[in-house]
């Protein structure tokens, strides 16, 4: 426990000084995230947004950002990382790196928690929207972002593989954004696009998100109707799949000799 | 003298979907002993690289195995890894957005090494390597040397007995390049550890290395204490020399031979290993109407034999080691000239 704990402080610590590195970046980051979720929402509403449909917006898109950011981290970042030949470093350390990736993951996510609530608040207190702050909402965060960062370990594992991800990658988040919930409830998708958006990640954990956020729902209720039992199951599909997925690809990558190639 | 590396039967052969197959290492075996530097030489493409990469466990061998200190490096791998630290040729191997300080903690813990022992070992490698005062720049506004150096002191930073530097000075300057020599000799001579290094440079292998082995295509040509190595080309080792200055084009000529100019003479020296080679490289010049003012034995150089030995196996002669095993201190041209 006390290893993991280090090598997660360790992964933290890190990404806090490369991120602050890019100062501009990080800025113009967080600038974006509420810029687009202000230019969406007010063309959405042709002009005039809800304040109520506002909040159920903003759960959806702050999930997706979690989604554009475990994105970025698992396909571009390892990309750069094998680039400097610290991907290589990394795999050279005696500790198991099963951990060593965990502890990438939960460190990323710990920063993209950073990036996104300063921008919530910011948006919150600009737009005046109601946002309330319920315990319940933790584990269901959790839970969909275990699904997301399964997903994104599947980008990763071809990452490994085949270097050159970016358009899937590019596709992928795309794709997350206009069927995953976060602009349009899925219930108003035609049913066979809203079949097929149910199983991607973080639709259901957007959908129970935003009952237990906005609707007041309990996690008991949520369990009741089955809402979150669909969203356990999508998501432990997803992070074992992406688990073992990515796990194939470092053995494939070793037998390759690519692990240090780009 | 106990075995810091044991590399049996290594093989690598990349497959290809639509091509043939190719052959990175061939059925590799030898063993490196504890607190040595030992020197892996090879041309582009030799596998030397490829082997220090099995023996970190970032590329799986078809097969055979390496041992690091009796730790299988795939079966037993967190032990295994225990015994290394490496850098990697052509890659940065640390964050250049870090400063050393924070890159040194950073692998230090990686490695599993963390708190008050990390920092101390931080700190000695960071002041033996010159770099205490500027630890706390980040490593992108040093120069190339000092970038080098943090990638060494990196690896080392967990305190591994076995060091693996994969071209460790290219591209560094004369001063940076010394100050790796010396620390690289340091290491093994004051600390114990067991030094591998690659390099195409053959005066570095030469001064540095107690033991090398010659890789081409895959396959050991030899593997020698570099003094032995020398010595079994002692004899060998010839020098002609040529009244004036020879054009290159005309030098380059006399394959696996050096020029050098000397006096306003050309001096051409190289390992003669038959009685007719000599003969047929006389004729040559004089059917170049080239000046021949002597013949005379000389000390041989690392970069002789390695020339020597791989225009051998080029030359597809088999058997390269126990030809160098049957080699005699008499089979020489002594007598011839």
């Amino acid at each position: 426990m006390a290893l993991a704990g280090t090598i997660v402080l360790n992964e933290i610590q890190k990404r806090i000084i490369l991120l602050w590195g890019y100062k501009f970046n990080f800025f113009t980051q967080m600038f974006m995230i509420g810029f687009i979720f202000v230019g969406i929402s007010f063309f959405m509403a042709g002009g005039q947004p809800d304040p109520e449909l506002l909040a159920s917006g903003l759960v959806g898109y702050l999930v997706w950002f979690f989604a554009l950011a475990a994105i970025s981290d698992m396909s571009w970042g390892i990309r750069e990382e094998t680039q400097t030949g610290t991907l290589e470093q990394m795999y050279m350390s005696p500790l198991p790196t099963g951990v060593l990736m965990l502890g990438r993951s939960i460190a990323s996510l710990f920063i993209s928690i950073l990036m996104v609530g300063i921008s919530a608040v910011v948006l919150v207190l600009l737009l005046g929207i109601s946002l309330p702050v319920t315990w319940s909402a933790l584990p269901v965060f959790l839970l969909t972002m275990a699904g997301l960062y399964g997903f994104a370990f599947i980008l990763g594992g071809a990452t490994l593989v085949f270097k050159q991800v970016e358009a899937l990658a590019n596709l992928m988040q795309n794709a997350l954004l206009f069927l995953n919930g976060a602009l349009l409830p899925v219930d108003r998708l035609p049913g066979w696009m809203e079949a097929f958006a149910k199983t991607l990640p973080t639709t259901q954990g957007i959908i129970v998100l935003r009952r237990v956020i906005l609707d007041g729902q309990s996690l008991t209720q949520a369990w009741q109707d089955g809402s979150v039992v669909e969203l356990l199951i999508n998501s432990t599909v997803y992070f074992v799949v992406g688990w073992f997925f990515f796990r194939w690809c470092e053995n494939r990558a070793r037998r390759m000799g690519a692990l240090g190639q780009y | 003298m106990a075995a810091a590396i044991e590399i049996d039967g290594l093989s690598k052969i990349y497959t290809k979907r639509n091509g043939p197959a190719v052959v990175a290492v061939d059925n590799l075996s030898l063993s490196i002993p504890a607190g040595q530097i030992f020197g892996f030489l090879g041309s582009n493409g030799a596998g030397k690289t490829t082997t220090i990469k099995m023996a970190c466990g970032l590329v799986l061998p078809t097969s055979g195995s390496v041992r690091l200190h009796g730790h299988d490096v795939q079966r037993q791998r967190g032990q295994a890894m225990r015994q290394i630290g490496a850098v990697l040729e052509g890659t940065r191997n640390v964050y250049w957005r870090l400063t050393a300080w924070q890159n040194l903690l950073y692998f230090g813990r990686i490695k599993g090494v963390a708190g008050k022992g990390l920092q101390e070992r931080a700190e000695r490698l960071l002041r033996e390597l010159d770099l205490w005062e500027r630890r706390n720049d980040p490593v992108r506004d040093f120069s190339r040397g000092m970038q080098q150096k943090v990638a060494i002191a990196c690896a080392l930073v967990a305190d591994p007995p076995i060091v693996l530097l994969d071209e460790p000075t290219l591209g560094l300057d004369v001063q940076a390049g010394r100050t790796v020599k010396r620390w690289v000799e340091q290491l093994a001579r004051n600390e114990g550890k067991t030094v591998v290094l690659t390099t195409h440079q053959m005066d570095l292998a030469e001064s540095l290395c107690d033991r090398v082995a010659i890789m081409s295509q895959g396959k050991l040509l030899t593997n020698r204490p570099t003094g032995e190595l020398l010595g079994l080309f002692r004899q060998e080792t010839y020098e002609l020399r040529f009244r004036g200055k020879i054009d290159e084009a005309i030098t380059d000529r006399f394959d696996g031979f050096a020029a050098r100019e000397e006096n306003g003479h050309t001096i051409l020296s190289g390992i003669i290993s038959e009685h007719d080679r000599l003969y047929r490289l006389i004729e040559m010049a004089e059917m170049l109407g080239l000046e021949l003012l002597g013949v005379a034995q000389a000390e041989p150089n690392l970069e002789e034999i390695f020339v020597e030995l791989l225009d051998r196996a080029g030359k597809g002669e088999s058997n390269l080691e126990q030809s160098l095993n049957g080699r005699g201190p008499t089979s020489t041209l002594r007598e011839v000239v």
